[in-house]
Parts: structure tokens; sequence; C-alpha cells
């Protein structure tokens, strides 16, 4: 680019500071939202992935169990064996500390002689008797950093719950590896002995799995498998990320889709300032065409002066983002946990790549919304560029035919939104194009509305009312575009607004219906949504039993492996002669429930689980067994908003039938007629007595215990929102704030003709919060299309859930108001300045 | 129709251009078959009501608008056959424009708006300096090469206006009415300007004016009635034997 055009759109941004600054703002904040999801999804899933990595260690294979483990005879047969291979039992479960953060940690329990091929935690220092792991019973050796984070020294006694039972742990070692891996993997470990993990964990005579290292890979495994016992599964390893990474999919994916949500409006606040920048400097650049600046030249001078913006705001961004993932970490890890699994993470890792991805996407995004308005730029003849009345004359007349371009456009991404696919991307593109579509109606709809308004306003306002209202269409090549980009942040507000206000409103009913007890009774589990701790035996019996209880049903939680991936499976007792209140996609109430009673191998699936997996009523699931895989037919599909993976339930007489397993996760009992139910949960409370700590809780107060799960899962999502509100009221504030600024001029003029500053400051406010209204109408069609979208394509396509679209006005009047309020501090300035400047200096050229 | 020196070749040369716009359903024709020969050295005026199509004649010989019938030629080479980057590349090259409204370029100083079609061109560094510091010590702006142009008078700026149209010394000036703005001293300033920088250079200049006064300083007056082109002696070569 020559230095002299480069100079010059250098002193233009420069000599609009406020405009300059709000418009890096946009592409900061875009930015900053993408890379701080991504920072802080990654880091949580980095920080699982680590420490099962390292929990792992050099395993090539794992014998894993049904329900409940292995019991400890498959590793002792496994070490008679003639060709037996490198193999280390493990026994692993989850402890959490008592008092302090009740942090999480997990219990892991080895057998010292046999680890040595597979983990080693003894590189580095160690302070304390190791060695006492093996004489000491209770004995456990921890990592020097979260020791010192809980205020524990070596001879501490630690205590911790499991399931909602009390037990002491005694430190007797603080490790400090020398690798930072391990290191970071100690930060949530607790290592023991097999049999002190054992009775800690309740798990006595049973193991978690045993680590195989297999020389000869698949053979072995194949001639391992032969010889295994009913239950017991060879698996490899390398599958373990798989399952993870497919857990955690449809939620990574939508907050990707969110954060990309509000790229999308940061690249219109991009667009819009960029057009803006053009379009106000059109007679200048129709200058430089004449004194023989070629088209070429033009465009990359725009495009340039973008690249300029777009590398410093991009910048500004990334550290934004890091900033503010440190924040979001914490929030995405506590979804993770009351989603899927439990993990603890400590700090943020900043990987390159995704540092390097956002770098890309901001200059990509701002270079791509600088496409249109650098073409725009190079396209005009320099005679029509030099004159500004044949813009505007050229804007009214292209307004219906860009509306109908625009219709078509709508028309044409209702097909690709409405094409029967799972894919995500003509989704995406979809939205795009609707989004497109609204911004090219707005011309013509401001037209047409700000005509309607003039009279009303002249008769409200008088000369200045109607002055405000011409402005609008007089400029109308600057304030439509003004007016869809925040439309479009608007919109996005409204769209996310009601697809989670809509969420909610289904799970509500969702909730009021599945829970039908009065009193919900379960032990403490560590992830809120997969509640699989159990009962102390006997205790069901005795609660079920509580006088007042005129029936009871309980719930067994198990993970299993279905198809070879692990699933939630639901063992449902329901209680006699109530009805069982489960909704059905697929599939008729009373057939579905007279073959899962009558057949030992029928199962019911939820809709996330058939979405996910493609399988509909009739189909067959290969489920883990305790006495092996046994295949099962697919009864019905039922509506289950409690996991986005998806579940699958069975009666329990057909759980007792495959599985050993006899303990109860939750038990829900109906009081008997008359019965308060207040005094029920305490009676129940009394008779579990202090031998396990148990949540009872009335219907009521479960479901209020559900909803706040819930929404600290949308924690996230809200959070989103008010970034995307955030980024729309920047948008707001430049677009108008640059529409007045450019009329400096024509304000100077009215000055100089007798406008006093009041009345320059009403005929400004006037005219700013006219388009703030029509930006915060303009809004609520497509944010209301957006959020549908969102609902019925892009949600149903993530997670495959149903959804109700609830229009709740409450987020339309939020829009409303935000749009109104940035409309009228956008004002301010702008009015501000030009009441208090000279008009004589405004008059001169610019 | 309009004579000219036998003796030299024509610097641009138009054969009945017609320009004609869309006025809603209408259309306007503001040039109706218009011929003109210019040839170098030569100081031209182009009077004319307002409206008379003056403005249009000269962004269609600088190449910045495009006739709609009939041919126009710069140095030989016919601007309708040419590109838009070939139209805009000559225009850089060989011609220089005057606007009456001076059209400088307000994020720039005054000694870089001067430099700037010299940058265009490839020519930077000290040469472009020097030419500029030059041109702007002959319109008498040497101490407002600082400046940027919203600090200057209108007169200053138009000055401004003429050292940059001459800055790479084009053969082809063209003026639109560039004393419209101005008073009548500082108008006639910058006309003594433009002519001496153009009768020096050996270039040819093609003035729009309303100002009939001007008529006798000029080699011809031309004068634009009904979209076509009236042609008389100026008073600089009626004075000549």
């Amino acid at each position: 680019m020559k230095t002299l055009l480069a100079r010059a759109s250098l002193r233009h941004l420069g000599g609009h500071p406020w405009l300059t600054a709000l418009s890096l703002l946009g592409i900061a904040m875009g930015v900053a939202v993408v890379v701080s999801i991504d920072l802080a999804s990654g880091s949580a899933l980095r920080a699982f992935e680590q420490s099962t990595d390292v929990v792992a260690g050099k395993a090539t294979h794992q014998i894993v169990g049904g329900t409940s483990g292995l019991p400890e005879g498959v590793y002792t047969a496994l070490k008679l064996r003639p060709d037996a291979p490198e193999a280390a039992p493990v026994v692993q479960g989850f402890v959490q500390v008592e008092g302090g953060n009740h942090r999480t940690l997990t219990l892991l329990g080895l057998d010292p002689f046999a680890e040595a091929p597979f983990r080693d935690f003894s590189t580095g220092n160690a302070v304390g008797d190791v060695g006492a792991l093996l004489t000491k019973s209770g004995t456990v050796v921890m990592g020097a950093k979260t020791a010192r984070v809980l205020g524990v020294k070596v001879g501490d006694t630690l205590p911790v719950t499991v399931t909602g039972l009390r037990r002491e742990l005694h430190v007797s070692a603080l490790l400090s590896p020398s690798q930072e891996t391990t290191e970071r993997a100690l930060e949530s470990l607790l290592i023991c002995d097999l049999s002190t993990a054992q009775e800690v964990l309740g798990q006595t005579g049973r193991l978690t799995r045993v680590d195989l290292r297999l020389k000869d890979g698949e053979a072995e495994a194949a001639r391992l498998r032969a010889a295994l016992p009913r239950g017991a599964e060879l698996v490899a390893t390398s599958g373990r990320a798989g399952t993870v990474e497919q857990m955690t999919r449809a939620f990574r994916t939508n907050l990707t889709a969110l954060s990309l949500l509000a790229l999308v409006v940061g690249m219109f606040l991009i667009y819009n300032t960029m057009t803006f920048s053009v379009v106000q400097r059109r007679g200048m650049l129709g200058r430089l065409r004449a004194v023989g600046v070629t088209r070429g030249e033009l465009f990359v001078l725009v495009l340039g002066e973008a690249l300029m913006l777009g590398i410093v705001g991009t910048i500004a961004g990334l550290l934004l983002g890091i900033l503010m993932a440190s924040g979001l970490v914490g929030l995405i890890t506590r979804t993770i946990n009351d989603l899927y699994f439990v993990v603890n993470v400590r700090r943020l890792s900043l990987e390159p790549f995704t540092l390097i991805k956002g770098l890309g996407l901001g200059l990509g995004a701002t270079v791509l919304a600088a496409l249109v308005p650098a073409w725009e730029a190079a396209r005009a003849t320099p005679v029509t560029a030099l004159r500004r009345s044949t813009e505007e004359d050229s804007t009214h007349r292209q307004a219906p035919k860009r509306a109908l371009m625009g219709l078509g456009l709508l028309l044409l991404s209702g097909g690709l939104l409405a094409w029967p696919t799972q894919a995500l991307p003509p989704a995406y593109t979809g939205l795009f194009g609707v989004m497109l579509g609204c911004a090219l109606l707005v011309p013509w709809a401001t037209e047409k509305l700000t005509v309607a308004a003039a009279r009303p306003l002249g008769a409200l306002f008088g000369p200045l009312g109607r002055m405000a209202a011409r402005g609008v269409t007089a400029s109308l090549s600057r304030t439509a575009v003004a007016l869809a980009a925040l439309m479009v942040a608007v919109a996005t507000t409204v769209g996310v607004g009601l697809m989670v206000s809509s969420f909610r409103g289904t799970v509500v009913a969702w909730l009021e219906s599945a829970l039908q007890a009065d009193v919900f009774v379960s032990p403490p589990s560590l992830v809120a949504r997969r509640g699989d701790s159990a009962l102390v035996p006997g205790l069901a019996e005795k609660l079920r039993s509580t006088p007042g209880v005129e029936a009871s049903g309980s719930i067994r939680v198990v993970h299993v492996r279905i198809d070879d991936v692990e699933t939630d499976l639901l063992a449902i007792d329901f209680a006699k002669g109530h009805e069982r209140t489960y909704r059905f996609k697929e599939g008729r109430a009373e057939d579905v429930w007279r073959q899962v009673d009558a057949s030992r191998d029928a199962v019911l699936v939820s809709e996330p689980f058939a979405f996910h997996r493609g399988v509909h009523a009739g189909d067959t699931l290969r489920v883990s067994t305790d006495k092996g895989l046994h295949d099962f037919r697919v009864a019905g599909v039922y509506f289950d908003y409690g996991s986005d993976v998806g579940t699958v339930m069975m009666p329990r007489p057909t759980y007792d039938h495959w599985y050993d397993d006899r303990s109860v996760t939750g038990l829900s009992l109906i009081a008997a007629p008359g019965q308060d139910v207040d005094e029920l949960v305490s009676r129940v409370r009394d008779r579990a007595g202090g031998e396990q700590a148990l949540n009872v809780r009335a219907n009521k107060a479960l479901r209020q215990a559900s909803l706040e799960v819930f929404d600290r899962t949308f924690t996230i999502t809200q959070v989103l929102r008010l970034l995307a509100i955030g980024v729309a009221f920047v948008g707001v504030l430049s677009a108008l704030m640059s529409l007045q600024l450019e009329r400096a001029r024509e304000f100077a003029v009215l000055r100089a003709t007798g406008l006093t500053p009041g009345q320059l400051w009403g005929m400004v406010s006037l005219q700013t919060g006219l388009l703030g209204l029509l930006a915060g109408l303009f809004s609520i069609p497509l944010g209301l299309a957006l959020a549908y979208v969102l609902v019925h394509v892009i949600n149903q396509r993530s997670f495959g859930w149903t959804l109700q679209l609830v229009v709740s006005p409450g987020v339309v009047g939020q829009a409303m108001l935000l749009a109104l309020v940035a409309a009228a501090l956008a004002g301010l300035y702008p009015a501000w300045r030009m009441a208090r400047a000279n008009p004589a200096m405004a008059l001169r050229e610019e | 129709m309009p004579s000219s020196p036998p003796d030299s070749r024509p610097l641009v040369e138009l054969r009945g251009v017609t320009k004609s716009y869309a006025e809603g359903d209408s259309v306007r024709e503001v040039l109706s078959g218009t011929s003109l020969t210019l040839h170098r050295g030569e100081f031209v005026v182009l009077l004319g009501r307002s409206g008379s199509g003056k403005s249009t004649l000269l962004n269609l010989i600088s190449g910045i608008d495009q006739a709609t019938q009939g041919e126009i030629l710069v140095e030989g080479r016919d601007l309708g056959r040419m590109k838009e980057k070939e139209r805009t590349l000559l225009r850089r090259e060989r011609v220089g424009f005057i606007f009456q409204a001076f059209n400088l370029l307000p994020t720039l100083t005054v000694e870089e708006n001067v430099r700037l079609p010299l940058e265009l061109l490839g020519r930077t560094g000290a040469e472009a300096g020097a030419r500029a510091h030059e041109l702007l010590q002959r319109v008498g702006l040497e101490g407002r090469a600082k400046s940027f142009p919203d600090r200057l008078s209108g007169g200053e700026q138009q000055r401004v206006a003429v050292a940059r149209a001459l800055a790479h010394a084009p053969p082809l000036l063209l003026a639109d009415e560039p004393t419209g703005n101005l008073d009548e001293e500082t108008g006639k300033h910058v006309l003594d300007l433009l002519e001496g920088l153009t009768r020096q250079g050996d270039a040819c200049a093609l003035i729009v004016t309303h100002e009939p006064g001007m008529a006798a300083r000029a080699d011809r007056v031309l004068t634009m009635e009904g979209g076509r082109l009236v042609e008389r002696p100026g008073g600089a070569r009626k004075g000549t034997p």
C-alpha cells in the first residue's frame, strides 16, 4: 500500500478515536468470547484427560467388570496363567474431603508390587513414610501441593465422605513429582494400598479394573478374552479418550455454537464499522479515484485498514479471552461436574492452537466482514462517489429490490434449515442466511416505518420531530447499515435468552410430570445428574417401611457398556398402583409398558440416547451385563431432560435378572392419604439415623434442587448471553454514535440557522431514540426466528432434545430496553459535543 | 467547428460525443454530438451556464465518467476502448484535475496532498519532497506545508489543489471552476498561477468557468450551449500576429 494512503487511513482512524475504540472493542469482545470458552472447556477436558492418562499409566488394555466391578479372583486367575501378561489390579473411586471447600479427590488403590510397569509416582521427592501404605491400613499418600491447599501435613488425619459415609484417612507421605503431568494429576489424587481403597470405597473383594500391558496386542487380547469369566470384559485403553470426547461433545458443541454466535455479532459490528468508514469517506474515496488511485488500490486500502483494526482488536481479544477464561473455567468445570464426570481444574492451560485459532478467527472475521465494504468502495465510479445524493438515490431505489432478495434468502435459508439431516453446518449456514436475509429487508422496512412515524412525531414534537424522522430516511445508506447491525446484535440476545427460557420451561414441565412421589431419598452424589452412589444394604427396606408411606419405588443408576460406550443404565422399581408418568416419543405407553414388564429382554431409551446412537423402537442394543453381553430390544423412546448423552432404562426385575447388584441409588416414597409430607420427611430422616448421610427431600425441594442444577449448567450460557448483550450494546452505541457524529456539518448548519443547543439535543435524542426503537422492533421477529432455529434445529441436532419454544415477554422486553438505553446513551455524546461546539468550526471542511 | 493549430498532434480529441443520464423514467442528454480538439501549449476556457454540461465534459475527458456515444482520444488512445484500470492509470500519469470544491484529502497535510500524485507514480523520497516544496513555494504556501487542509482558507486550499494537480507535470490540466469559491483577487492569483505553470510546462489547460472575464487571457474560448460547443478565439490568440 502506498505510504501516503496508509497514512491517510491511519489519521482517519485516529481522528475518530471513539468510533475506532468501539470497533476495536467489538472485535476484541467477539474474539475474547470464543477464545475464553475454548480455553476454559479445553482446560477442563485436558485436566480430565491428563489425570486419566496418569491414572491409567502405560496400560494398553483393561479388564473391566459389570456394575460392581470385578471379583478379585479374576486377577489371581490371570496371574496364575503360564502366559500371564504384565497386570496390575486397581480399585478406584471418589471421596469428598470434609470441611474446607469439599474438594473431590480420586482415591486410587494400587498393588505396589505390580505397579512398576504401569505408573511411576516415585520420581521426585517424597516427604514422610511411603512404606506405611503397605504396613498400616487406612494410609494414603498425596501430592504436596494439594496437601498445602488443604492444610494437611504428614501424619495428619484426613476426614472424607464416600457416598454419604464418613471415613478417616491417614496421610503418611507427601509427593512432589518431577514430571509436570504427574504433578498435575496428583492434584486430585489420593494413593493407597488396594485393601485400603476396597475398605474405604466399600468394595471388599472387588476390583474396579485390571490394567494390562499386552505385548502382542490384539492377538493376545483375544486369547485372554476367551478365558475371562462372564461379566468381565477386556477393552483397549485407546477407546477411553473417545468416551470423554463423546460424552461432552454436545456440551462443547453448544458452547462453541454460542461463542461463534458472539463472533458473528462481532463480525456484524466490524462490517458496520467498515461500511460506515467507507460510506463516511465516499467523497474522499472519490477524490482518490479522481487523482488516479485504481480500484484495486482502494480495495487494498480499505481491507488493509480493516486488517489493522483486526490485528489490534484480535490481540486485545486474545488477552481479554485469557483473562475471561480464568473466570469461566470454574463455571465450565462445575457444569462438567454436574453433568458428566468429576474433574478438578486448578489452572488454565494456554494451548497455542487455541490462541492461533483465535488469531485466525479474529483476523479472518475482520477481513471477511470488510470484503463487502471494500468492494463497494472500489466499485463506485469516481463521479458517483463524489456525489452523495447519487448514493442516497440508489439506496432508496434499491431498497425494494434488496427486500425481495432478502425474502428470497429467507426462503432459501428456511429450506436449508428444514433439510432433513442431522448435520450442523447446514443449520449454521441457514442461521446465518436468516440473519442476512433480515438485514436485507432493513432499508425497505426502515423507509416505510419512518415515513409512517414522521406524522405522529411531527404532531408530538413539531418540526424537530419531523426532521428527526426524515433524517433517518434522508441518510438511508448509513442508517440502514447501522440498523441492520443493531438488529442482529439485539436479536442474538433475544434468541439465546428465549432458548434458555424455553429449555427451562420444558424442564420444569418435565420435572412436574416426572416427579410424582412425595419424598425422595438418595445419598449425596458427586456428579449431580448422575447419582450413582448406593444406599447402604438394608437401609432402603428400612426406609420404605416408614410409617406414613403408602407406596414406594426405587431407582438404581449404574454405568454399563452399551455397544462399547459407557452409558447410564437406570433400573426402576415402580411404585405399585401408581401411574408411570413417562411420555413417549416412540411407542404407545400401554404397549411399551406391557412389553417391558412381560419380557426380560426389553429396555427403554431416552430421546437423547436414541438420537446420539441412531436407535429406534424395535432396534436391539448390546449391553454388558453380569452374565455377559446380551442383546436387548428397544421397546420405546421416552422424553427425558436429565442427561444430554442419554440413558437406558429397564424395570428392576429385568435388572435383577441380568445383574448381581442388589443396591438402590434412590427411593421415591408416596405419602399415605392425609399424611403431612414435611412430617414424613423428618420421620424418614430420623429412621435413617447417622448410618449414612442422605438427601431426604420433599417433592418441591427436589424440583428446586433439580432446577438449581439446571440453572447452574446454564450459567455459562447466561454468561455468554450477557457477553452477547455487551457486544450488542457496544454495537448500538458505535453505530448510532457514528451516525450522529458524521452529521456534525449538518448540525452546524442547523445551529447556524438558529437551533438552540437544547433543541439540537432534543432532535438528536429523538432520532437516536427512533433508531433504537426501530432496531428493537426489527430484532424481535429475527430474535424469535433465531430462538426457533436454536431450539428446534441446532439444539435438537446437538442434544437430540425436543423442546417447547416459550416466548417470554421478559426477554423481549429486555431487548427493547437494551436497544433504547444504548440508543439514548449513543445520542448523548454527539448532542453534547455539537451543542458545545462552535458551529463555525464544524462548517469548515472536515 | 472549433479550429486548431495545424502544426501539432492533438492531445485530446472528442468525436461526436454524447452523454445522457437516466432520471427516473426519462433520459436527460447533457452532451449531444460534441467534438473538440486540444493541443499542448493551449490555455482554453470553457464557459457555460450552470447545468450546461461543462463538468460532465471534464469528467469524460479525464476518464472519470464514460461517454454514452462517440469517441474520446487522449494522446491518441481511445478512452472508450480502455479498461477502467487503464483509464485510471492514464489519469494518474497524464492528467491533473482541479475541483471547484478543492477535494483535498483532509487526513493528509498540505505537503502530503501535493506529494500524493508523485507517490502514486512511485516517485517517493527526496525528489518528491523537493518537487512538492518547489510547487508550494510557487503557490506561496511554503510556510503551510505541515498544516492540514481544514486550517487553510478557501484560496489557500485551492492553491494547494493547483500544486497537487501540477505535481507530476501532467500534459493535460483540467480545472472545474477553480475560482468559483474564491474572491476576485485570490481567483486572479490562482489563474495566474495556472496559466504560468501551464505555459511553462508546455501543457494544455482546459478551464471551466462562469466568468466571461477569463476569456481575455485564453487562447481559445469555448461555450457550452444546449449540449454543444461553440468556439471563438480567446484574448490571448487575438493579440498574436
